[in-house]
């Protein structure tokens, strides 16, 4: 019998992840009507074996939307700050201007508990359980791309100290013959 | 994104396909249309994602806000059609294990 693990998200300010070197930048002013075109700009030359059908795009329009939404709250005035690096490997940097996601602890407590009611095979509790809810959510958030995120980007996903900048990397089994 | 609903079938599952982005901008709607139908009564629903290409976070929200709505009002619901990018979310989501579909026990 299998044993449960259950990942985290994790707070590492020097994590190598932050390390902007050589890496492509973009900018965006915080419209939540266009996350989905920002994100298509960003990915606009990234190779087709990355794309995965629509599953990056889907996965990057998810951090956008979290750092304008929760982040940057929608003010136009506020930036989304994007680093990129599609050589080999999807790897971003995220940044908004916020306060931080200051919920992650009860974050990381929610997910535990969720999974732990699945692997109970609790599906009563577990469908409970199922979205997680923050005191600012709404209708638009699934309240559940943190669990998708954390088994997507299966190189990491870090947070920095001020939790208002993410890191993430996905890897894949044939990147290295991406010419670039 | 629009829907269609269909009169019940021979099983009496009352038809809903979805064509186009099952995303932030379309999901919230949506769901709040399908809970609509499960408080006004509706006992079997079939949700038919053949013709969605793109679910994001908001959109597996919704289903678990269907889900949850169902539970709570004594309606069964059924999928049929979950493919591609989709079916993936899904399941590293972790929802695609409480939802049942065709062909299914």
């Amino acid at each position: 019998m299998k044993g449960l693990i259950v990942r985290q998200l994790i707070v590492d300010e020097r994590n190598e992840l932050f390390d902007a070197q050589g890496m492509r930048y973009a900018e965006f002013p915080s419209d939540f009507s266009r996350i989905r075109e920002f994100t298509a700009q960003i990915l606009a030359d990234c190779p087709s074996l990355f794309m995965e059908g629509n599953l990056l795009e889907q996965q990057l329009s998810e951090i956008i939307k979290n750092g304008i939404k929760h982040g940057n709250h929608n003010d136009p005035e506020k930036l989304l700050r994007v680093w990129y690096d599609l050589r080999k490997r999807a790897r971003f940097i995220v940044e908004d201007e916020g306060e931080g996601f200051s919920e992650i602890e009860n974050w990381n407590e929610f997910f535990r508990r969720r999974q732990t009611a699945l692997f109970d095979q609790d599906f009563d509790t577990f469908l409970s359980l199922a979205s997680y809810r923050g005191p600012r959510s709404d209708d638009t958030d699934g309240g559940n791309s943190l669990i998708a995120a954390l088994e997507y980007w299966n190189g990491g996903m870090i947070f920095n100290d001020k939790k208002n900048k993410v890191g993430v990397v996905r890897w894949y089994a044939q990147g290295s013959s991406i010419a670039r | 994104m629009e829907w269609i609903m269909s009169a019940p079938d021979s099983g009496g599952f009352e038809n809903i396909v979805l064509k186009g982005d099952c995303d932030l901008y379309a999901a919230p709607a949506f769901a709040k249309a399908m809970q609509s139908r499960i408080s006004e009564g509706a006992k079997k629903l079939r949700l038919d994602l053949t013709e969605v290409g793109y679910l994001d976070s908001t959109g597996v929200g919704a289903i678990i806000r269907i889900l949850q709505e169902a539970k709570r009002s004594g309606c069964e619901i059924r999928f049929r059609g979950i493919e591609g990018s989709p079916r993936k979310v899904l399941k590293m989501s972790n929802i695609l294990a409480i939802m049942k579909e065709d062909g299914q026990a």
